[in-house]
C-alpha cells in the first residue's frame, strides 16, 4: 500500500471507525454513546468525501456529506435532549439501569 | 378499447374497495348498492373483454431496470378466468345483500371483497411474473381477512391465519421461480419465460417447475397442502363460494396451466403434477363421504375436483382442466350459495341436525339438486362434459392406474353429493329446524348460477377456438360442440365413468336411510386429522415456535451484545469479499 493521500484518509476513516465502535462496545452511558456515534458519522462523511474524490464524482461526494452534516447535527441534539429527560427521569444515566426489555 | 377495459376490470373494483372502505355502518343500503353496483359494472366490463381475447401485450408500463415492464396480456386463459371471478364475484356480492343483512361492518366486509375481485383479475392479466406475485399475495391477504371476518371467533381467527401461513409458503415457490427466471432470461415477462425456456439450464428450469408447483399446490389446497381449505370454511359463505370454490383456489390451476409449455418436458413434472392431483383428490374425497359439516364437505369437494383440473394437466389436457374449471366455478358457486342460503336460515351447519329441509325451501333444494348432479358428472350438465373430457384425456395419455384412481374417485363423487343432498333436504326430520326459502336477492344469484350449470357446456367450441388462437405456446386439442359430444358419446370411457358413477349412487341408495350410521372410527380418525397431515402443520407449528423462543434469548436489548453482533456480520461480510476477490 502506497502512501498516497486517498490511503491516508481511508486510514483515517478506519481508524474513526474502530474508536466509534469501540466506544459502542464498552460504554454503558447515554451522553458518551451520543458522543461515539458522532465519531461513527464523522467517520461516513470522511468515507463519503473519499469516495467522491476517488470515483471522480467529487461535488456528489461532498454535497452528500454536506447533507449528513446537517441531518447528525439533529439528530445528536434530540439525542442530547432525550439524554436529559432521562436523566431528570430516571436519575441515572446508565443504560443497563434503564433498560426494562425482559430476553 | 381492450387496455381501457383491463384498466376498468381491475380498476373498477378496486375504485369500489376504496370507496367502500370510506363508507360509514350507520348506512347499510348505501353499502349494499355500492357494492352491487361497483362488481356488476366489474363484471359487464370483464364480458365485454371476452371479444379482444388476443395473445398481444394490451398495456406496458415500464417499470424501471429492476421489475421489469408492468405488461398486461388478454389472451383467451386470462380472459375467461376473470370474467369467471367478476361475474361470479358479482353473483357473490348480490347474494351478500341477503346474506350479510344486517351484518355489523359491512364496510370491511365489501372494500376486502373487492379489493379480492380486483387483485385475482390483476393476477390472472398480468403479463409479468413479479407482479403476477404480487397480486398473488393481494389475494391471499383477502382471502385470510376474510376468513377471520368474524374476527370475535378464535375458529375463524385461527383459520384465516392457517390459510395465510400456508399459501405463503407455496408463494415462496412462486417468487423464487421468478426470480430464478430473471437471474438466468434477464427478463421477468411470461411470454419471454415460455419462449425460452428450453435455453435455461435443465437444473434451474426443474426448480422453476417445481416452485410453481408447491405455489399451486399450496393455492389450489392440494396434497400435501390440502388442509387449509376445510378449516377456511368459517368465513361468510358467499367468500366460500367466490374465494374458496370459484376464484382463487383456481389460480393454482390457471398457474399449472399458464406455464404447461415451458415444463412439460422436465423430466418428472408431469408425472408429479398427476400424482399431486389424484392423490388430492382421492384422499379428500374420502374425507368428505364422512364429513357432517355442510361446508366443510362442500370444501373436500371442492378440493378434489380441484384435483382433477391438476390431474388433467399433469396428462396434458389443458383444455380439458380449464373447462373443468369452468364448469366447476359455475356449480360449486351454485352448491356453495344454496348451502348458504340454508345455514341462514337454519342457523347451522350441521347436517346431522338438518333433514327434509327441501318442503321448506324447495327453490333452495331445486338448485342444489342441479349443482349436486353436475357434481356427480350426470349428463347432460356442465359437470358431466368436463369431468368426461378430463377422464377422457387421462385414460389417452396418462398412467393408466392414476386413470383407475380418478375412476374410483368419481364414484365417491356421486356418493357423497348424493349423500349431502339426502341428509340436507330429505329423509326424516331430525330437528324441527323453522326455515324460509332464500330471499329475493339470493334467488337472483342462485338463479343466475343454475341456468350456467345447465348452459356452460354450449361454450366449449368457442372456448376451445379461443384458447387455440390466442395461446401461441399451448397446443390446445380444441373441439367444436358437435365433435365434442361425438367424442364423448362414443368413447368407452364415458361409459366406464357413467357407470362408477351410477354404482355410487346406488351404493347410497342401499344405505341412504342409515346416513347417519356411526362412520369406522378409523374412517372417522383418518377425515379428521386429514390423514396425518393436520398433525404435521401442528408439528410444523409447534418446532417454530419452540425454535423462536430459543432465539427469542438472544433479544436482550444489551447495546453492548448488539454491536458485537454488527460487527461480527460486518466482519464476515469483509472475509467473504476479500476471499471471493482472490
Amino acid at each position: 500500500m502506497t502512501l498516497n493521500p486517498l490511503n491516508i484518509i481511508l486510514f483515517g476513516v478506519v481508524l474513526l471507525l474502530a474508536v466509534g465502535f469501540y466506544g459502542l462496545l464498552i460504554t454503558r452511558n447515554l451522553i458518551k454513546i451520543v458522543l461515539v456515534l458522532q465519531i461513527l458519522v464523522k467517520a461516513v462523511v470522511l468515507a463519503l468525501v473519499l469516495a467522491g474524490k476517488a470515483s471522480g464524482n467529487l461535488g456528489l461526494g461532498q454535497s452528500i456529506a454536506a447533507t449528513v452534516i446537517v441531518a447528525d447535527t439533529i439528530v445528536a441534539v434530540v439525542a442530547l435532549a432525550l439524554a436529559v429527560q432521562v436523566r431528570r427521569r430516571a436519575g441515572t444515566l446508565d443504560i443497563a439501569r434503564i433498560s426494562t426489555l425482559q430476553g | 378499447m381492450a387496455a381501457i377495459l383491463i384498466g376498468l376490470v381491475i380498476g373498477l373494483p378496486w375504485l369500489g374497495a376504496i370507496v367502500l372502505w370510506r363508507t360509514r355502518d350507520e348506512t347499510p343500503r348505501l353499502q349494499h348498492t355500492l357494492a352491487v353496483a361497483f362488481s356488476i359494472a366489474a363484471g359487464v366490463a370483464s364480458l365485454a373483454l371476452i371479444p379482444f381475447a388476443s395473445a398481444e401485450t394490451v398495456i406496458s408500463f415500464p417499470m424501471g431496470r429492476f421489475f421489469g415492464s408492468l405488461t398486461f396480456t388478454a389472451d383467451g386463459l386470462a380472459v375467461t378466468l376473470t370474467a369467471i371471478a367478476c361475474v361470479i364475484g358479482s353473483l357473490a356480492v348480490v347474494f351478500s345483500v341477503d346474506y350479510m343483512r344486517g351484518e355489523e361492518q359491512l364496510s370491511r366486509y365489501y372494500a376486502f371483497v373487492l379489493l379480492f375481485i380486483g387483485a385475482m383479475t390483476g393476477l390472472l392479466l398480468s403479463g409479468n411474473l413479479l407482479f403476477m406475485f404480487f397480486f398473488w399475495e393481494i389475494t391471499a391477504l383477502c382471502s385470510y381477512a376474510l376468513i377471520s371476518f368474524y374476527n370475535d371467533d378464535p375458529k375463524a381467527v385461527a383459520g384465516g391465519i392457517k390459510a395465510l401461513i400456508i399459501t405463503q409458503v407455496g408463494g415462496v415457490g412462486l417468487l423464487a421461480g421468478a426470480l430464478t427466471t430473471y437471474a438466468t432470461l434477464g427478463s421477468y415477462q411470461i411470454s419471454d419465460l415460455l419462449a425460452d425456456a428450453g435455453k435455461m439450464p435443465a437444473g434451474i428450469l426443474a426448480l422453476v417447475a417445481f416452485g410453481v408447483l408447491a405455489a399451486a399446490a399450496a393455492k389450489s389446497a392440494q396434497f400435501p397442502f390440502h388442509t387449509w381449505l376445510p378449516d377456511a370454511m368459517e368465513a361468510p359463505t358467499p367468500i366460500s363460494a367466490l374465494i374458496h370454490a370459484a376464484t382463487m383456489v383456481n389460480a393454482g390451476v390457471y398457474l399449472l396451466a399458464r406455464f404447461y409449455p415451458a415444463f412439460e418436458h422436465v423430466p418428472g413434472w408431469k408425472l408429479s403434477v398427476t400424482v399431486v392431483g389424484l392423490v388430492s383428490a382421492l384422499i379428500t374425497a374420502f374425507m368428505a363421504l364422512t364429513a357432517t359439516d355442510l361446508k366443510r364437505a362442500l370444501a373436500y369437494s371442492t378440493v378434489s375436483q380441484l384435483g382433477y383440473m391438476v390431474y388433467a394437466i399433469g396428462v396434458g389436457g389443458v383444455f380439458a382442466s380449464q373447462f373443468h374449471l369452468l364448469s366447476h366455478a359455475v356449480f360449486k358457486a351454485l352448491l356453495f350459495l344454496s348451502a348458504g342460503a340454508v345455514i341462514h336460515s337454519a342457523g347451522t351447519r350441521d347436517m346431522l341436525r338438518m333433514g327434509a329441509l327441501g318442503k321448506q325451501m324447495p327453490f333452495a333444494r331445486n338448485v342444489f339438486i342441479l349443482g349436486a348432479l353436475a357434481l356427480a358428472g350426470l349428463p347432460i350438465l356442465n359437470g358431466f362434459w368436463s369431468k368426461e373430457l378430463v377422464l377422457e384425456a387421462g385414460l389417452d395419455r396418462g398412467p393408466l392406474w392414476a386413470y383407475i384412481g380418478m375412476l374410483l374417485g368419481a364414484g365417491m363423487t356421486a356418493f357423497y353429493t348424493l349423500r349431502m343432498t339426502w341428509l340436507v333436504f330429505f329423509g326424516e326430520v331430525r330437528e324441527s329446524l323453522h326455515v324460509h326459502d332464500a330471499g329475493k336477492a339470493m334467488k337472483v344469484s342462485l338463479g343466475l348460477l343454475a341456468v350456467g350449470t345447465l348452459t356452460t357446456w354450449l361454450l366449449a367450441g368457442p372456448f376451445g377456438e379461443m384458447l387455440h388462437e390466442t395461446l401461441p405456446f399451448h397446443s390446445i386439442h380444441r373441439l367444436n360442440l358437435s365433435e365434442l359430444a361425438h367424442e364423448i358419446f362414443t368413447a368407452p370411457a364415458t361409459y366406464v365413468a357413467l357407470l362408477v358413477v351410477a354404482f355410487g349412487l346406488v351404493i347410497f341408495w342401499m344405505v341412504r336411510n342409515q346416513p347417519t350410521v356411526k362412520n369406522e372410527a378409523w374412517m372417522d380418525f383418518l377425515s379428521r386429522e386429514s390423514f396425518g397431515f393436520d398433525w404435521l402443520n401442528r408439528q410444523v407449528a409447534a418446532r417454530t415456535v419452540q425454535f423462536a423462543s430459543v432465539l427469542q434469548k438472544t433479544q436482550t436489548g444489551v447495546l453492548s451484545w448488539n454491536v458485537a453482533g454488527i460487527l461480527g456480520a460486518l466482519l464476515a461480510v469483509l472475509i467473504f469479499l476479500v476471499w471471493s476477490v482472490r
